[in-house]
């Protein structure tokens, strides 16, 4: 639900971080505030929280302008992952843009990240969604820990959906940028479709994603920008 | 400022949206009280929304900061006075703006999500309610009509089962006219050929008679008596005097059999009756067996031990066609002379009559379903199926129970249990 205001040449684009609970969401956010340039971004603002639990969510805007001058402004929630803040989940889940759904790579969570993956489409239906025409992107988190599921596995789970599917260690950031960058080119071509960035505003889908992930200045040289996933 | 709530989590907001005058006005005014001519709060397009003080007495240009909202800039802080000393009061007030700004879109925020789900929460309540509601309704009404539904085939049931006893009963009765035309007509047979000899008996003692009239008339007393002696032996007075005793006897015999017979039957009628009586079970037994007994194969030998039991209050109908259905399936099954062994006895369960044959026993597979209705081992057309369920319903009525079990020495046996009556 693409919220563009054609007068004030302003565009508010929300992107979800989807997925079960301590999979990492809010840890994905943190490091692309930590990440990022400052002149791109907003801070990170964290709604109340319980130890350390998501209750009501994380806030992380993203601002970047047009040629044109349009001013456009994406805002990265996280949802609480826990069963028990579904409604909670629902309301942050209205009006998405664009959905990371962040699953936690421990074969013991797998049961966790199906269940959580059926809520993912149940709600996008409730709140008027269509899940074939929102951009999603997975994420297979935590992969450095032991006893995770297999890449092999990821793959021919995932691999006929046509899903992009990356594999991530947020904690200390690997796989972070390429997941948002992942999200933000399916993102662009949605957009795109809809008001036309690159002919109308003259901002063109490499564009619209380096504005984004302009990386924190004093540290450039150490993050990898280039495409493609965590190896 | 939070009557108007948006109920999209996270839309965009406005300067005015998050502070309000009352909040911010006393903030500006503790600027100037601490020395700045004058400070206001401009919005993004740099028209003044609140001002305390004046702007720009002595020329110098104000401070400005700007008020950014989630890192974008929604407005600008402007402070007046003597650069040196409105500097730090600047940047004290910047700092206490800012923190404003996010706490109360923290709390706007943490607001609209609470009210929000609180709202989605009750509206899956008010349709989950409703929806438990419309389904306890279908189930009510399911179940009204299908209490409704279950009555009605009760009854049908209950009309058909009547319906099926009655038949029963017909069959019992159309087996017993049967019967007892075979036993009336044994006697009646040598009762109408006894009367067929007695008629012609009195024809020639008539004959005799009218002899005597005659020669009484003029002839005399010698040639009277010779004739007489001479009809006497023409007519066969001797035999005829001699016979009809026994014969007047065996009729009167035949009659008896014919009234016993009878009074046998009256057993049986009144079926439908509530008629009761002080039975003695053996009795009942007997007169059962006696309407059965042109039923009975050539040869058939019945044991009877019997001791002297309380008497039963129940319909003596019901009794008799108990009895008989019993008598009846043991006579059905005999494949050889066959032999009955009646015998009773009391105990702490009540009264117990058994009825046993020299059959073939009852097959162990079918023995739970002997009692059901339609049960039967016969052909098509041959059995009711409903002779040992209606022996089951009278002794059930009574309060009893009805038993069957193959006994040791081959053959079936069929044991009624009464409960002892006050």
């Amino acid at each position: 639900m693409i919220e563009y205001d054609e007068f004030e040449k302003r565009l508010v684009l929300k992107v979800v971080y989807y997925g079960p609970a301590l999979s990492g969401k809010t840890t994905n956010l943190l490091r692309l505030h930590e990440l990022l340039a400052r002149e791109q971004r907003g801070d990170l603002m964290v709604l109340d929280t319980k130890d350390d639990r998501t209750i009501y969510f994380d806030l992380l805007p993203f601002f970047l302008q047009a040629p044109s001058g349009l001013k456009i402004k994406l805002k990265a929630y996280t949802v609480p992952g826990q069963v028990r803040h579904d409604a909670t989940r629902k309301a942050v889940l209205q009006r998405a843009d664009g959905v990371v759904f962040v699953a936690d790579s421990q074969l013991k969570e797998t049961t966790n990240n199906v269940e959580s993956f059926q809520n993912l489409e149940r709600n996008l239906k409730m709140v008027g969604l269509s899940f074939d025409s929102t951009p999603l992107v997975i994420q297979y988190n935590k992969r450095d820990l032991p006893g995770i599921v297999s890449t092999e596995d990821i793959d021919r789970v995932w691999g006929e959906t046509g899903i992009p599917v990356h594999r991530a260690c947020a904690l200390d950031g690997g796989g972070v940028l390429e997941t948002f960058r992942a999200l933000l080119g399916r993102l662009y071509l949605g957009v795109d479709e809809k008001i036309s960035l690159e002919s109308d505003h003259g901002l063109s889908r490499e564009d619209f994603i380096a504005q984004i992930l302009r990386p924190a200045s004093g540290d450039s040289g150490e993050i990898d920008l280039r495409e493609g996933g965590l190896e | 400022m939070n009557q108007d709530i948006e109920f999209i989590v996270g839309s965009e907001r406005r300067l005015l949206d998050l502070i309000g005058r009352d909040e911010i006005i006393p903030l500006l005014a503790a600027a100037v009280r601490s020395g700045a001519s004058g400070a206001s709060v401009l919005d993004d397009a740099g028209e003044a929304l609140w001002q305390d003080g004046a702007d720009e007495i002595d020329g110098s240009s104000p401070q400005r900061r700007s008020l950014r909202l989630e890192g974008e800039p929604v407005g600008t802080l402007q402070v007046s006075g003597e650069p040196g000393l409105v500097r730090p009061i600047t940047d004290l007030l910047h700092e206490v703006i800012q923190i404003l700004m996010t706490n109360n879109l923290k709390r706007m925020l943490t607001t609209e999500i609470h009210t929000q789900v609180v709202r989605q929460s009750y509206e899956e309540l008010l349709e989950s309610h409703q929806s438990l509601e419309r389904s306890e309704r279908k189930y009510r009404e399911l179940s009204q009509s299908l209490d409704a539904q279950v009555k009605e085939r009760t009854r049908e049931l209950q009309l058909v089962h009547a319906k099926l006893l009655q038949q029963e009963k017909m069959a019992a009765v159309g087996q017993l006219a049967a019967g007892v035309a075979h036993e009336l007509n044994t006697p009646l047979g040598f009762i109408a050929s006894n009367l067929h000899s007695l008629g012609k008996y009195v024809s020639r003692l008539t004959a005799l008679l009218l002899r005597i009239r005659e020669q009484a008339g003029g002839k005399s007393g010698a040639l009277c008596a010779l004739d007489l002696e001479e009809q006497w032996r023409v007519q066969k007075l001797d035999f005829i005097l001699e016979d009809i005793p026994e014969l007047i006897e065996q009729s009167c015999d035949g009659a008896k059999r014919v009234q016993r017979i009878v009074e046998d039957l009256k057993g049986f009628s009144n079926l439908d009756g509530a008629t009761l009586a002080e039975l003695e079970l053996e009795q009942e037994l007997e007169r059962a067996l006696r309407v059965l007994s042109g039923k009975l194969p050539e040869g058939t030998r019945i044991h009877r031990n019997f001791e002297p039991l309380a008497l039963v209050n129940a319909n003596p109908a019901l009794i008799s066609q108990l009895f008989f259905n019993l008598i009846s399936n043991a006579i059905w099954v005999s494949d050889k002379p066959l032999v009955l062994s009646f015998r009773n006895w009391t105990d702490a369960a009540g009264l117990h009559l058994s009825i046993a044959d020299n059959g073939p026993g009852i097959d162990p597979a079918i023995l739970p379903r002997i009692f059901d209705p339609f049960f039967t081992t016969r052909d098509v057309g041959e059995g009711t199926g409903m002779g040992l369920t209606v022996a089951y319903d009278i002794v059930h009525s009574l309060g009893g129970i009805l038993s069957a079990y193959n006994v040791q020495s081959g053959g079936a046996c069929f044991e009624l249990c009464l409960p002892p009556q006050e």
